[in-house]
């Protein structure tokens, strides 16, 4: 599987598929609302679970999955590493020492150098919220139509060069990554030296210009193609609303759901400050334990 | 149908014009090509005729445009999209859903109309185009030439009476633009649909058109019968247009008409030439030494199930240009990507001057099919001595009047021509001195004096013991710079030897997916060996006494 192929869009028939742009949008914001109110490591990890199950409902073919899993170690190693070393709140516990503080320049320069059990929490906690939102997020852009979702913004009366502009980005994923690829490829060729003519890493820094470019120009295309073919006309407007009403019924619930979790995390969060009320014993129970 | 009356259009941004008091005219149902070097005016034209100028980009405006009568400022782009199908150059760039079918349908359902209705006439615009049947068909899973099929599907579906299509052949191999250009055809004769179609390869697509407009600096400076445009063209090259190899034959030979049909050829050098029909001596091509030995090389993909490439066996000579021509498929960018260490060789033998191609690398140069992706740097000066420690200021100097670059040296590369950004590219390469140059496909979308300076590069790359090895479709090219050709067919050599001899062989050609040249159809009718380049013509043919000096 090519590069392009791995960021293109499945045309095979999945429950994921099948929903309507509305429902999809929907439930990547409540969702991420979700991530954002939970801070219990234990829900977050079911929450997280439950993005990666969703993959395996779409049938996300194996080289889709490998891609998943190197982004997902990547920004979960990513955060809880860093997180360990700079966790700068208290109370902190140092589980190991990389460099003591009385170690020469350097012990004397960083004033010592620790692993911290609770960055490393803290960091889990950071690299689930975006891990969990990377997964659902590409769940999405590998299982929608660019238009289903554009037909989705403008249905929700946003204007519609803001809505192309949005979209444009999933349409040209798989162009751009493709297009990265033959950069990285063009810079190995112009490399003087043998192991550049391997190196991926170094070439980096000098793909941003010629990926920019012709970006610029594909978009001003596309743009041209899409104003012809009268994507602005008022008279569309009357199709691009249609949201099926189980989805819609399933979204409402949906948002109920989270306005409930978001709400008793609120009056918790009084509650800390002060503002205790005894019949929210319940609540308070449960928000400490599950959010 | 159209009518363009004295129309300038001049950017916002811009002092001068860049459209100059243009009076064009396009009856219903007729194909007008419209051709005219990079950065003449044709795009502005095109987009002034989609209404993409009257509203948004501000700019001045002298002059109308009129459809079927009514004035192009009083209607909006979504109106005039209805009546104007525009088909852009790159397919990928225009497709914006993820089936054929919605992306076929993109344009009614803009207008509104219901799913039914819609279903219904995707349906019988995919039969127009030969996609029948691709409704739910991935777009990614299109070849290139069913992507541009679907482009002009996506834009006939509202009927329009117009189509314009903007260089849409200039990515397509020769057997790809018959088979767009058939269907064009079919369109225009079937549907009455008239087509405007702006492109420089007048060379593949004269047989289509019966009208020519030429642009030249904003201003159409020739409007008229395909056949009398080549004596208008007679010291015009700056115009960058590619001429069929009939007219460049009537111009070698002195003929006193310019035609590109091959009848109407033969009868005038019958007429005015002296013809020598007994065998010349054929050249014998110097051989230098083997700096580039393949032996035996097979690779194969993985999760493959057959070799892209088969057992091949083949060597390239120091000093000479070797073309690399066939299917797409075939397995040409693979053997490149071999040569040029971007995948590893696996079975066989692959060496560069003695050594395994994977420890000579530092001598290959390549040039891959997208030059501009190759562009990294702020100025054309950098870009040359990109990573160059062995390049001198004087190199560099010597190089810019080489690639006629001189006062671009410190201009954006990408903001170049198509032209020029390519010479920037393969000057970047040579800049370097490799042993072996490797092309992939140079010449695509470039004009007749980009052309004449890649070929000079080449040659004189050449003469001083570099060694090409080119892939191209382009069959004139290769008839005027190779030394040999290798034909390769489904992973396997059809055939290697001289340029003249495979060229000649129409057979060979057919079996590797390329159009011969007319030339050979010129040289049967003259009862001549078959000759493939104007220079193996006039080996038995002296030049008419009649005609002028072109």
């Amino acid at each position: 599987m090519s590069v392009r192929q791995l960021w293109e869009g499945s045309d095979e028939d999945n429950f994921v598929r099948t929903l309507s742009g509305s429902t999809k949008l929907s439930c990547l914001f409540l969702f991420s609302i979700l991530m954002i109110t939970v801070d219990n490591p234990r829900t977050l990890f079911i929450l997280f679970s439950l993005t990666l199950i969703s993959h395996v409902v779409a049938k996300t073919s194996i080289y889709k999955w490998q891609a998943l899993a190197v982004l997902l170690i990547l920004s979960l190693w990513g955060s809880m590493f860093s997180q360990a070393l700079f966790y700068a709140q208290t109370p902190r516990t140092p589980l190991f020492v990389l460099i003591s503080p009385t170690a020469g320049l350097l012990g004397q320069i960083t004033d010592g150098l620790y692993i911290y059990r609770e960055g490393i929490l803290y960091g889990a906690v950071q690299g689930l919220r975006s891990a969990s939102m990377m997964t659902l997020g590409l769940l999405i852009c590998w299982n929608s139509d660019p238009r289903q979702l554009l037909n989705a913004l403008l249905a929700w009366k946003l204007s519609p060069q803001v809505a192309f502009m949005l979209v444009t980005a999933i349409r040209f994923l798989p162009v751009l990554a493709s297009e990265t690829g033959e950069v990285i490829t063009a810079l190995q060729l112009r490399s003087n030296s043998q192991s550049g003519r391997t190196a991926v890493l170094r070439h980096l820094p000098y793909i941003a210009k010629p990926l920019l470019a012709r970006c610029l120009r594909r978009a001003q295309t596309l743009a041209l193609s899409v104003v012809s073919r009268g994507f602005f006309l008022a008279t569309a407007s009357k199709n691009r609303g249609l949201w099926p009403r189980r989805e819609l019924f399933a979204c409402i619930c949906f948002t109920a759901f989270v306005v409930a979790i978001v709400g008793s995390k609120f009056i918790y969060l009084l509650s800390e400050q002060g503002l205790y009320f005894g019949f929210f014993r319940y609540v308070y129970d449960w928000t400490k334990l599950y959010l | 149908m159209l009518k363009i009356n004295n129309f300038s259009y001049r950017y916002q941004s811009r002092k001068e014009f860049t459209l100059h008091a243009i009076n064009l005219e396009l009856a219903s149902g007729e194909m007008l090509l419209l051709a005219g070097r990079s950065g003449c005016g044709k795009s502005t034209l095109i987009k002034s005729i989609s209404g993409l100028t009257n509203d948004g980009e501000v700019g001045e405006k002298l002059g109308e445009i009129f459809l079927d009568d009514v004035k192009i400022s009083s209607l909006s782009p979504e109106k005039i999209g209805v009546l104007v199908g525009t088909v852009y150059q790159s397919p990928d760039d225009q497709l914006f859903a993820m089936t054929v079918g919605d992306e076929v349908g993109f344009a009614l359902e803009n207008q509104g109309y219901d799913e039914a209705y819609i279903k219904d006439q995707v349906k019988q615009t995919l039969a127009l185009v030969g996609l029948a049947g691709f409704e739910e068909y991935s777009i990614h899973k299109l070849s290139g030439g069913q992507r541009q099929r679907l482009a002009l599907a996506a834009v006939l579906i509202t009927k329009p009476s117009l189509l314009i299509l903007d260089e849409p052949v200039s990515q397509m191999n020769p057997q790809g633009v018959v088979s767009f250009m058939e269907l064009l055809r079919q369109l225009n004769e079937r549907e009455g649909i008239s087509i405007l179609m702006v492109e420089h390869r007048v060379n593949e697509l004269h047989t289509y058109f019966k009208r020519l407009a030429i642009m030249s600096e904003g201003r159409i400076i020739y409007d008229g019968a395909m056949e009398d445009a080549w004596q208008f063209l007679t010291g015009k090259t700056f115009l960058g247009l590619r001429e069929p190899e009939n007219v460049k034959l009537c111009r070698a030979l002195n003929l006193t008409k310019l035609s590109s049909e091959t009848e109407a050829v033969a009868r005038s050098i019958q007429n005015e030439c002296v013809l020598h029909p007994f065998e010349q001596n054929e050249a014998t091509a110097c051989v230098g030494q083997p700096l580039a030995v393949v032996k035996d090389l097979t690779f194969i993909y993985p999760a493959a199930t057959e070799p892209t490439l088969k057992n091949l066996n083949f060597t390239i000579n120091e000093g000479e240009i070797l073309a690399l021509m066939g299917f797409n498929g075939a397995g040409k960018s693979t053997l490149l990507n071999l040569f040029g260490g971007l995948t590893k060789v696996q079975k066989g033998r692959l060496e560069l001057e003695g050594s395994h191609i994977a420890k000579a690398l530092g001598k290959v140069g390549y040039l891959r099919q997208e030059p501009d992706l190759m562009l990294l740097a702020d100025t054309v000066r950098e870009e040359l001595a990109w990573k160059n420690k062995a390049f001198s200021e004087a190199n560099l100097q010597e190089f810019l009047q080489l690639l006629h670059l001189k006062e671009y040296a410190n201009d954006f590369p990408l903001a170049l021509s198509k032209g020029q950004r390519l010479r920037v590219v393969l000057g970047a390469m040579l800049a370097k001195s490799p042993r072996l140059l490797l092309l992939d496909e140079p010449t695509t979308g470039q004009d007749e004096a980009s052309l004449h300076s890649i070929k000079k590069l080449l040659r004189n790359y050449k003469n001083n013991g570099g060694s090409v090895f080119i892939c191209t479709h382009d069959v004139e090219l290769a008839s005027e710079i190779a030394d040999r050709v290798l034909l390769l067919n489904n992973g396997e050599v059809l055939a290697l030897d001289r340029t003249e001899k495979i060229l000649a062989n129409s057979d060979l050609l057919v079996q590797s997916g390329l159009v011969g040249s007319k030339l050979l159809d010129v040289s049967a009718r003259l009862g001549l060996k078959a000759c493939s380049t104007i220079e193996e013509v006039k080996k038995y043919v002296s030049p008419s006494t009649v005609g002028g000096q072109r």
